[in-house]
């Protein structure tokens, strides 16, 4: 499904040339659950940009179902981000003047998505992630653990075939973020979404059907777990 | 489209003293435009009715040949048998009133004005029964009488007695020149002294009866001008080529008032064009602060940005939610503007504000003595509203156009 090769990215930081990537390449098939692991500066970020068509890479090709997503234009790219692609943040990103309920239907209203089916889909959502009944509070009036709830019901009330999630559990206490990835992986389980989180949290690679471990821009191991 | 305006909606709220502080900016800025633009206005409108009712009538005949000459005010280029002129317009309906303007010098004494003294003067001799019909001179006395026929005594603007010291009873001399080229002197007891709202006139004005500069100058029947006056709502280019029908004379002339007030309208013009640089100032600081406004609002929230863009939303309508933002404090500050505006404009049009204390002594172009009032125009308060909307909703563009220019995960790491 996801296919990166020879991947090479570098960027600026001030006067110097940070090399992030160095030649990763990486299969990724439909349904797994895979941590991108590694320390701080390791790449992960950078990577999962890249499979996010966030980001430009220098050299190597990105495929996603087929479609060399890295060579599209800015355009092609907003569409297949659009289309196909979900995102989880790790300072969960919801727009502070909406409720919950608007911060999932706001993806919908970018497809082609009538009113009535917006409301349908963005209620089960809610409700698949736990938090109905609690449709109109603002992120304010939310904890972290049910912001990030929010967040990953903004991810995938689209039904996207895949979802990219940095850190998402960096900002919660370990119960929270434990319950997170229990959600992340039931939701994985249920609707067969290809879920790829970047994490230096052992914790969190438990959870892992496969753990890509990135070394200063190299793949160090690559290990299926089930 | 709905979400983008209810997000935009929801984002005015977020920073709602900021909001309010930014469109109070524009509110200012709307404000001083409806007000300038009213007073301007109101000053134009007040100085063509005092230009006309004192100054210049609505039209006046000259000699052909006066026009060049007018600076010398010659004597000898003239409208001969004036009565009979002034007749046949008033058997087609107009309102006519024969003057002769001449300048000679004035001769102050000692024992009315405390020391001896002289002056260049103009005097305009005027026809005490019919050049009220056309001028408004009638409203204006605040001292002493007004002129009889025949008499040997004289007018004067107060600011002009003032400044000479006059009092209704003194005596005056006036040399001047006879038609002819003779010399003339005339003793003028001071009848009356009159203030005009036209600085102008109230400056410099001496008036004596028609009959008796007649009978100094030697006229023999002559004037040196007419002066007639319209309707207010006439067509004063139509009415003026049908005057010159009526006079059948080819040695004369009609001049509108349009023609007599050139300098002003010239002056006027100009004012106006000053005024609209004022104004394009007040709004471009105006617009500064909204952009900046907007700067700061798309920077703190960048990371939303970023967010929004990874999951989709193109360029465009982040450009538009943005705009919708910038024309929502536009609308605010519009409406703000303008409500402030209407009631400023009421103080502005019904009370005016009082500028004596510099037309006094200063000659600004205006016909206006001393208050300054605005008059209602509802272009003017219509373009503001618009303007102050679509000023705001373009000067957004910027900001966004930079906070747009980021990659994405800058966007997420700032």
């Amino acid at each position: 499904m996801i296919k990166i090769d020879k991947v090479i990215k570098n960027y600026q930081n001030g006067e110097t040339e940070v090399k992030a990537l160095r030649g990763v390449s990486l299969e990724i098939q439909k349904g797994e659950f895979t941590s991108i692991a590694g320390p701080s500066g390791s790449g992960k970020t950078t990577l999962l940009n890249l499979i996010g068509c966030i980001d430009k890479l220098d050299l190597g090709e990105i495929s996603i179902k087929g479609e060399k997503v890295s060579s599209m234009n800015k355009k092609e790219k907003t569409s297949f981000r659009r289309q196909n692609l979900g995102f989880i943040f790790q300072t969960y990103n919801l727009i502070p003047v909406l409720s919950a309920y608007e911060n999932v239907a706001f993806v919908l209203s970018l497809l082609d998505v009538s009113e009535k089916d917006v409301h349908t889909r963005t209620m089960n959502v809610l409700k698949e992630v736990g938090l109905e009944g609690m449709e109109d509070r603002k992120p304010a009036k939310l904890s972290g653990g049910q912001q990030q709830r929010v967040a990953i019901a903004r991810a995938l009330v689209k039904d996207p075939e895949i979802v990219l999630a940095d850190e998402p559990t960096a900002n919660l206490d370990s119960t929270t973020g434990e319950d997170i990835l229990k959600l992340m992986k039931s939701m994985n389980e249920k609707l067969g979404t290809t879920f790829i989180f970047s994490t230096h949290d052992p914790m969190v690679m438990d959870y892992a059907g496969r753990i890509v471990l990135l070394h200063d821009g190299l793949i160090k191991s690559d290990k299926n777990r089930r | 489209m709905k979400f983008l305006i209810s997000l935009a909606f929801k984002n005015l709220t977020r920073y709602r003293r900021r909001t309010l502080i930014t469109a109070g900016a524009i509110a200012v800025g709307i404000m001083m435009f409806i007000m300038i633009d009213s007073m301007l206005r109101g000053a134009e409108y007040e100085s063509v009715r005092n230009l006309k009712w004192y100054e210049t009538a609505s039209a006046r005949i000259y000699n052909s040949e006066y026009w060049e000459n007018r600076h010398q005010m010659p004597l000898d280029i003239n409208i001969t048998d004036y009565k009979e002129k002034v007749q046949k317009l008033e058997e087609k309906g107009y309102t006519a009133a024969p003057r002769i303007s001449f300048s000679g010098e004035l001769i102050l004494n000692v024992i009315d004005f405390g020391e001896d003294g002289s002056m260049p003067i103009e005097v305009t001799a005027i026809d005490p029964q019919r050049d009220f019909e056309v001028f408004h001179f009638k409203d204006t006395l605040v001292e002493g009488r007004f002129l009889q026929p025949g008499e040997d005594g004289i007018l004067l603007g107060s600011w002009f007695a003032e400044d000479i010291g006059a009092k209704v009873g003194a005596w005056v001399t006036v040399v001047t020149r006879g038609n002819g080229g003779f010399y003339q002197s005339m003793d003028l007891e001071i009848v009356g002294i009159l203030n005009c709202p036209n600085p102008n006139v109230n400056r410099s004005l001496l008036m004596m009866p028609i009959s008796t500069a007649s009978d100094y100058l030697e006229m023999e029947g002559a004037a040196t001008e007419i002066n007639i006056r319209l309707a207010d709502n006439a067509n004063v280019k139509a009415e003026t080529a049908k005057i010159k029908s009526i006079t059948g004379n080819n040695s004369l002339s009609v001049y509108s008032w349009e023609d007599l007030a050139f300098d002003f309208l010239a002056i006027a013009e100009a004012k106006r064009g000053g005024s609209s640089m004022i104004l394009v100032l007040i709004f471009i600081i105006a617009a500064v602060g909204i952009s900046n406004t907007m700067l700061m609002a798309i920077f703190e929230r960048t990371r939303e940005l970023g967010m929004m863009r990874a999951l989709g939303m193109s360029d465009s309508s982040i450009r538009l939610t943005f705009m919708f933002e910038a024309m929502g404090i536009g609308l605010i500050g519009s409406i703000m503007g303008v409500t402030l505006g209407i009631c400023i404009n009421f103080y502005v049009v019904n009370v005016g504000f009082d500028f004596g204390f510099m037309l006094r002594d200063i000659d600004i172009g205006y016909r206006i003595q001393s208050v300054m009032r605005g008059v209602w125009n509802f272009d003017t308060t219509a373009i503001a509203f618009l303007a102050g909307i679509i000023i705001t909703t373009i000067v957004a563009l910027l900001p966004t156009r930079r906070a747009l220019r980021m990659d994405i995960p800058s966007c997420l790491r700032s």
